[in-house]
């Protein structure tokens, strides 16, 4: 905690120092306001289209099932108002703040495994022992991984996926698709899903110990899990073209993570 | 000789009533806000070590609630999300005054810098009431009469009725006092309802705070617009803007190994390599306001059935497509906006009139006398506020004297969240 203060603070003194290099000329005028529009340059003639073009470029998609994935859009967005988030809601008041972060650290450290996998499939070797000593660190340190002493030891997470794999052996992403309740996602993406949740289950520590044996709670935090750590809501964009929007974002930042 | 004598006397006495009534000035060297491009301060805010502790969102007692305010009006099956208004409410345990925040253009009642500002106020002993923009589409679809924004006074009316629901819907909650706080448009849309409450009597607010407020919207819309116009070097036919920050990002993160998105990063990134130039920070400003004009043209057009962007008859249902929409919507500024809706409407409602008529109605100009006679109404801005234009800060000087502070940096809305800013905010509600 003191060494996140300590570096926020580093941070903080070479921005000033940094800050005050990159200030153009503002002398202010009589009264006293900068214009600080005269410290760009413009295209003399304001007749620039770039914003239209980039957009209308960025809105080019492949997406052939538009009609049924914004339906399902839809209706993801209904049940996340009347039952995932009230029930979110019903979970973040019943349980102190301790056991909420202790179950998304042991899900977390669960989803270590297809991770390591993953990492070994893109010929990664570095990442593969990092997410060894990550899941050795906090499954034994922090006793079945409700810690994540590791990241306090200079090793954060660094999660990887089967959709990110197949999208580093070059396998194109294919339709956008809209998943009921998991939401975004592409056909590659999709059978990456499928793969990594194979993964799971088959080497899962917690279905060793039994836990799986009670599906329904078990599963049923995870799923609460999954939705109380995901800052997302809808409407909050507050746009009429949020499908758009989202189907953008979420395709732009797959292949950041892919050519990560 | 007496004469002169006599004008020196009566000079003198102008220069210290002037004096009298300067506005706060905070020094540059005094303020120890760090980012002084004011690009950089508008898109990255403060950095997280200088802004004041605020609560946890855990440890706040807040719900959604909605309101229903205009059962009668027909929007096609895919906006049901917007039939009614929703608004935020953060409560305290006791009786405790309330704070009214009325968000920045076009944004929602859960934009970062509403909630921040709701974080501060809570943290200070306020009931807080968090609402979203007139010119969003929430509001305009579920509380907007017109759902044509920008005609300030008519904007107000319809905020006012909201807050007055609010009021009704929330009659267990203990209030003692009203405060008003609006940042960026938010900040004209306070002054204007705190002028009709002078009229109406509901609220009576104490304090009135406007936060980096446009003074003529119009040279304002006009900024905003021009932002997109920068020249950037390396947009050619094949890579668009985008496209070029986004390999600005893929280069920063190959080089740093890691795909965090955070503020930090905004930071880490403008020192590294890859670093935006003014030009490219100002495109991305631009090109968010543009989506806000677009949001705002579409969704006027839609409810109001002009058929500028939507046919008036397009059938539609929860799997029509958009995208169509989106691209036409998109060709349109806020310029556009104005034009080609709000001026045609509110010239039917006026009879007439021209567009310098129409600007000096919906700016701060039409409350002069009213903002300069009022004492609990106060202004904070930025001397390198993107929004305004030459003049503008003249005329707050000029009209509200010491109740302006005017900050030395801080971009449009950057320095909100900095710990001098947010503690003259807390002195100004208190006082």
């Amino acid at each position: 905690m003191t060494e996140r203060s300590l570096s926020a603070l580093l941070l903080a003194g070479l921005l000033v120092l940094g800050a005050d290099a990159s200030a153009g000329d503002m002398t202010p005028d009589a009264d006293g306001f900068t214009r600080p529009l005269e410290l760009l340059r413009f295209n003399p003639q304001l007749n620039q289209r770039e914003f239209e073009r980039a957009t209308l470029v960025a809105l080019v998609n492949n997406d052939p099932w538009e009609g049924w994935n914004r339906r399902v859009y839809h209706f993801n967005q209904r049940f996340d108002e009347w039952v995932y988030l009230p029930a979110v809601d019903v979970y973040r008041t019943v349980t102190p703040r301790f056991v909420r972060s202790g179950v998304s650290h042991f899900f977390a450290n669960l989803g270590e495994i297809p991770s390591l996998a993953n990492h070994l499939l893109q010929l990664q070797g570095h990442d593969a022992l990092h997410t060894t000593a990550r899941l050795l660190f906090n499954t034994v340190l922090g006793v079945g991984g409700l810690w994540d002493p590791a990241s306090r030891m200079g090793l954060p997470r660094r999660s990887e996926d089967f959709g990110q794999t197949l999208g580093y052996w070059g396998v194109e992403e294919g339709p956008y698709m809209v998943l009921p309740l998991l939401g975004p996602s592409n056909l590659r993406d999709t059978g990456g899903l499928a793969f990594d949740f194979a993964i799971g289950a088959a080497l899962d520590p917690a279905a060793e110990a039994g836990a799986t044996q009670q599906a329904t709670p078990y599963y049923g935090v995870m799923a609460l899990d999954r939705r109380y750590i995901n800052p997302f809501r809808y409407g909050e964009l507050n746009s009429p073209f949020e499908y758009e929007k989202v189907r953008y974002v979420y395709t732009e930042a797959r292949r950041l993570q892919i050519a990560e | 000789m007496p004469l002169i004598v006599r004008l020196l006397v009566l000079l003198a006495g102008l220069g210290l009533a002037a004096a009298a009534t300067a506005a706060r000035e905070i020094g540059a060297d005094e303020y120890g806000y760090p980012l002084a491009n004011p690009f950089e301060a508008t898109i990255a805010g403060t950095p997280e070590p200088l802004r004041p502790a605020l609560p946890d969102d855990e440890d706040i007692d807040q719900a959604d609630y909605s309101l229903r305010l205009r059962p009668h009006r027909e929007l096609p099956d895919n906006f049901w999300a917007v039939k009614t208004l929703k608004y935020r409410l953060a409560r305290q345990k006791g009786p405790a005054p309330l704070v009214f925040i009325i968000s920045g253009t076009g944004a929602h009642y859960t934009n970062s810098k509403t909630e921040d500002l709701k974080r501060l106020f809570y943290g200070a002993g306020y009931h807080v009431v968090q609402l979203s923009s007139p010119c969003s589409q929430d509001f305009m679809a579920a509380a907007s009469r017109d759902a044509t924004p920008g005609i300030s006074d008519r904007d107000a009316v319809d905020l006012y009725r909201a807050m007055r629901k609010i009021r009704k819907q929330q009659r267990d909650l203990p209030v003692t006092d009203y405060s008003l706080v609006g940042y960026s448009l938010g900040g004209l849309n306070a002054a204007f309802v705190s002028h009709l409450d002078e009229r109406e009597g509901a609220f009576r607010f104490r304090r009135v705070l406007m936060i980096n407020p446009p003074v003529n919207v119009y040279s304002a819309v006009t900024n905003l617009d021009r932002l997109v116009q920068t020249e950037v070097k390396g947009i050619t036919n094949s890579q668009t803007f985008y496209d070029l920050i986004l390999a600005k990002l893929t280069r920063y993160f190959e080089e740093h190994g890691s795909a965090q998105i955070d503020m930090a990063l905004l930071y880490d990134f403008q020192r590294s390599q890859q670093r935006l130039s003014n030009e490219e920070m100002a495109m991305l400003i631009g090109a968010v306001f543009r989506f806000t004009a677009a949001d705002m043209a579409f969704t006027s057009d839609l409810i109001n059935q002009r058929g500028a962007i939507v046919p008036p008859t397009y059938p539609m249902d929860e799997g029509t497509s958009l995208t169509p929409f989106f691209k036409r919507a998109l060709l349109c500024d806020f310029d556009c906006y104005i034009r080609e809706q709000l001026l045609p409407f509110w010239r039917k409602r006026e009879r007439g009139g021209s567009i310098v008529q129409l600007v000096d109605q919906i700016s701060l100009y039409a409350l002069r006398d009213y903002l300069a006679g009022s004492s609990k109404i106060a202004v904070f801005h930025n001397r390198d506020d993107l929004i305004l234009g030459p003049g503008d800060l003249g005329f707050l000087r000029q009209t509200l004297g010491e109740r302006l502070t005017l900050f030395p940096r801080g971009g449009h809305c950057g320095n909100m969240e900095y710990r001098v800013n947010t503690q003259a905010m807390l002195e100004f509600l208190r006082d």
